[in-house]
């Protein structure tokens, strides 16, 4: 996944068959409990799955643009050791823009680990999607002005600090 | 144009793999939905504002779907008497953590990666959860 162009191509195999399976016999097992509340479950999985395949679409096409046009070594440079304040610009920017729920952007956060991108840098990208600016109307209307600036702030901070503490953890293993 | 093509089949071939994986999840999620009502969530909160912070963490890390029904439930519970402190902890447990998608993302990156992120996660939302709710209530 996410290998660099030339990299040696692993086969193709299906991840999750069994959890998949499990999930199929919990619904088995939902339905002969209460048919009413699984059929709205099915209903809510449709909707779900309706609402992520542009997601997952769009993440696909990044993923192939990164394949393409960002080699290990440009990589490093925005997003590895050496990257600076400009990396922690771009991981936080991108986890507040980011859209979707985080498990459709795991191929291509992986794909950017594979290049080169540090464990930090992408640790704060997923703690920066808790801030989703097209929401923050709403929340301000459920819980104030004061708190959700409060909050949004605390938010990238501990994003930050968070990735700063990977880091070490990194360093001194 | 090639090129491009060929980098976009790898990396349909890469979605493709994980197509089980993400069906699981959202199977997870459409069970929650179906099965774990508000009411539900509402009586897991007790009033002591210190447990009920952990209890929003927790909650939050159960929960699935997107980050608006989190302010709505998260609205609703505090129309119902629940403090500010869980419920800010609940919001932000929603969308940083997630019991349901540990699976995958250990899959993905690895058991260490997804340990040390999923700790630091939720150190940090219990401290962020509680000093935005401090400040706020403070200021006001």
């Amino acid at each position: 996944m996410g290998a660099g162009q030339g990299s040696k191509q692993q086969p193709f195999r299906f991840r999750g068959l069994k959890l998949l399976g499990f999930v199929v016999l919990l619904y088995g097992a939902a339905y002969l409990w209460d048919t009413s509340r699984t059929i709205k479950s099915l209903e809510g999985f449709v909707h779900v799955l309706g609402t992520l395949i542009p997601i997952l679409i769009v993440v696909t096409v990044l993923t192939a643009l990164i394949n393409l046009f960002i080699d290990p070594k440009s990589l490093a440079k925005h997003l590895g050791g050496e990257s600076g304040v400009k990396g922690w610009v771009i991981a936080l920017s991108a986890g507040v823009v980011s859209h979707g729920p985080m498990y459709a952007w795991y191929p291509m956060i992986q794909g950017l680990r594979e290049k080169g991108a540090r464990d930090g840098l992408l640790i704060a990208f997923f703690y920066a999607r808790a801030v989703k600016v097209a929401l923050l109307p709403m929340m301000v209307a459920y819980f104030g002005l004061t708190f959700t600036v409060v909050l949004t702030v605390l938010t990238l901070l501990a994003a930050w600090g968070q990735g700063v503490v990977m880091d070490r953890m990194s360093a001194s293993v | 144009m090639q090129s491009f093509l060929n980098a976009f089949k790898k990396a349909t071939k890469n979605m493709l793999s994980m197509a089980p994986m993400i069906l699981a999840i959202v199977g997870l999620v459409g069970l929650f939905q179906g099965f774990v009502t508000r009411q539900m969530l509402a009586s897991l909160f007790g009033g002591n504002p210190v447990a009920d912070t952990l209890v929003g963490t927790f909650a939050g890390m159960i929960a699935v779907g997107q980050a608006m029904i989190s302010y709505i439930l998260g609205g609703e519970l505090l129309d119902q008497g629940v403090s500010l402190y869980a419920v800010a902890a609940f919001v932000l447990a929603w969308v940083t953590l997630g019991i349901v998608q540990l699976p995958m993302e250990i899959e993905v990156f690895g058991g260490r990666f997804v340990l040390y992120r999923n700790l630091l996660a939720f150190v940090s939302t219990i401290l962020v959860a509680t000093a935005a709710a401090g400040v706020t209530l403070w200021l006001a």
